[in-house]
């Protein structure tokens, strides 16, 4: 095919006639809308950020992204479940690496519950007569005054900035702000810190805003309960004329202190003590908790929602 | 506004919004010797690298939104975070990235640790916890984890996007005779 030209050198056209262009070449014009669209981002996320964070729980904000929440939920459930079977493998396999030592130290504890059994039963119907004669007016007990709302966990801890969970079960479910969580064994996992329809954020013990009223089940020492370091906890304000031991197991006290009010209620199991110190310019013991749940293996928790009316500090 | 714009645009809010999803719902809860990977900002910045800023940067807002709503937490947040991340490597992609093989590598890792120090900045602005030991010694562990997703995510890009047409590629050649 013959081809209509006279010379066969190409070019970059920095050197050809051309037409008149638009008043901004492409590339300026491309230059520009990509930092607008940049700009408009930034201050629409700017925004966004300003307004959750002044906002109530009760704003149109929020409302809207409890809405979206519930949108997403069917999402997160569907992927939930699609990688169970996953988890349940590798739980399996992490489960088998560990048996044998964990048969041997379960068998010592199981000897060991099994003759504080015995020696509860008759403490516990020794208290129901001394209560009866008394007429004893208790707040709401754990668990016999609490139903449990089981709810998966639908999201999880993006990152060690954020300490909170979302589970599958909001205000619907009768969940109101603050409702205690427990894991499926019945240990403290957190409270909840936001609600929405079929969703709610649980705030976790390894928060560093948590505090728990706790007490030391052996000793009936109490103390408050804090986030340490990792997962670890950390019992405060526990004077040093007082005796704690490793291996006391740690409960929620269910005290109504005005300084420190507690959420929770009595007798939910939170950790073991692991270790206890103290120095001579601390106020008080350096005790350290190792809490029953763990916490990154958190797959199904309960919201203990109080069937029972909770007093009210005066 | 081409056809094909559209598709990519549509099939980058479906990629990014599965990413999103599967991150919040299974991958956060995945520790492996400390860290965590990050599905959706492998996704997001191998996206921005293919198809440039404003998929990167709009993306980036999109999927922050879908995280942010729901983990219930602070609206905007990690859209900022992830616009800016989307929008840089868009750029590299535009400019210097292009044709070049490690390209996804670098960018997954450096933006994997600048994430880490931006998310650390703004959650101490806001007044949240924000323990930089934990920060620096988990982001090596979860760079790791984020360039072993870095080689299937791409491979899934290239294959769902069209070969890029940067517009700062030299615009005229014209014949003289």
């Amino acid at each position: 095919v013959p081809r209509n030209r006279t010379a066969r050198a190409a070019v970059l056209a920095g050197s050809v006639q051309r037409s008149a262009g638009p008043a901004y070449p492409s590339k300026t014009r491309s230059v520009l809308r990509r930092r607008a669209v940049l700009g408009t981002l930034l201050f629409l996320a700017l925004v966004l950020i300003t307004v959750s964070v002044r906002e109530s729980d009760g704003g149109a904000l929020h409302r809207i992204q409890n809405a979206g929440a519930t949108v997403l939920r069917p999402f997160q459930v569907a992927a939930e479940r699609v990688a169970q079977p996953f988890k349940d493998v590798y739980g399996y396999f992490d489960g088998l690496a560990s048996a044998k030592s964990q048969n041997k130290r379960l068998r010592l504890e199981l000897e060991q519950a099994r003759q504080q059994a015995i020696a509860n039963v008759s403490a516990a119907r020794d208290a129901a007569q001394l209560r009866a004669l008394l007429r004893f007016e208790d707040s709401p007990r754990f668990p016999q005054n609490y139903r449990a709302v089981n709810a998966r966990v639908i999201s999880f801890p993006s990152g060690p900035f954020q300490q909170q969970v979302t589970i599958a079960a909001g205000t619907s479910s009768g969940i109101r702000l603050h409702t205690p969580v427990v894991d499926t064994g019945g240990n403290l996992v957190g409270q909840v810190t936001r609600t929405a329809p079929t969703a709610s954020q649980v705030t976790l013990l390894t928060d560093p805003d948590s505090a728990v009223s706790a007490v030391d089940l052996q000793t009936r020492i109490t103390g408050l309960l804090q986030h340490s370091s990792g997962s670890a906890l950390e019992l405060d304000r526990v004077t040093k004329d007082v005796v704690v031991n490793k291996g006391d197991v740690i409960v929620t006290a269910g005290t109504r202190n005005p300084r420190y009010p507690d959420l929770y209620p009595r007798g939910i199991p939170i950790g073991v003590v692991t270790s206890v110190g103290q120095t001579d310019t601390d106020l008080y013991k350096q005790i350290q908790v190792s809490p029953f749940v763990n916490f990154s293996r958190l797959d199904a928790v309960a919201a203990l929602v109080s069937t029972k009316p909770v007093p009210n500090l005066p | 506004v081409r056809t094909a714009d559209v598709a990519d645009a549509a099939k980058a809010g479906v990629l990014l919004f599965v990413a999103a999803i599967v991150q919040v719902s299974i991958l956060d809860d995945v520790l492996v010797l400390g860290g965590t990977p990050d599905l959706l900002l492998v996704t997001l910045l191998l996206i921005a690298l293919l198809r440039g800023t404003m998929v990167g940067a709009a993306g980036g807002f999109f999927a922050g939104l879908v995280v942010d709503t729901a983990t219930l937490s602070t609206m905007g947040l990690t859209s900022l975070l992830l616009t800016v991340a989307g929008y840089w490597i868009g750029r590299y992609g535009e400019t210097t990235g292009r044709d070049r093989s490690h390209a996804p590598f670098v960018s997954v890792a450096v933006v994997t640790v600048l994430y880490a120090i931006g998310s650390l900045l703004v959650h101490f602005m806001l007044g949240d916890p924000a323990p930089a030991g934990t920060v620096f010694r988990d982001v090596w562990p979860s760079a790791a984890l984020n360039l072993i997703l870095t080689w299937p995510v791409y491979a899934v890009c290239r294959r769902l996007f069209r070969a890029p047409e940067w517009t700062e590629r030299a615009q005229e050649v014209q014949l003289l005779g």
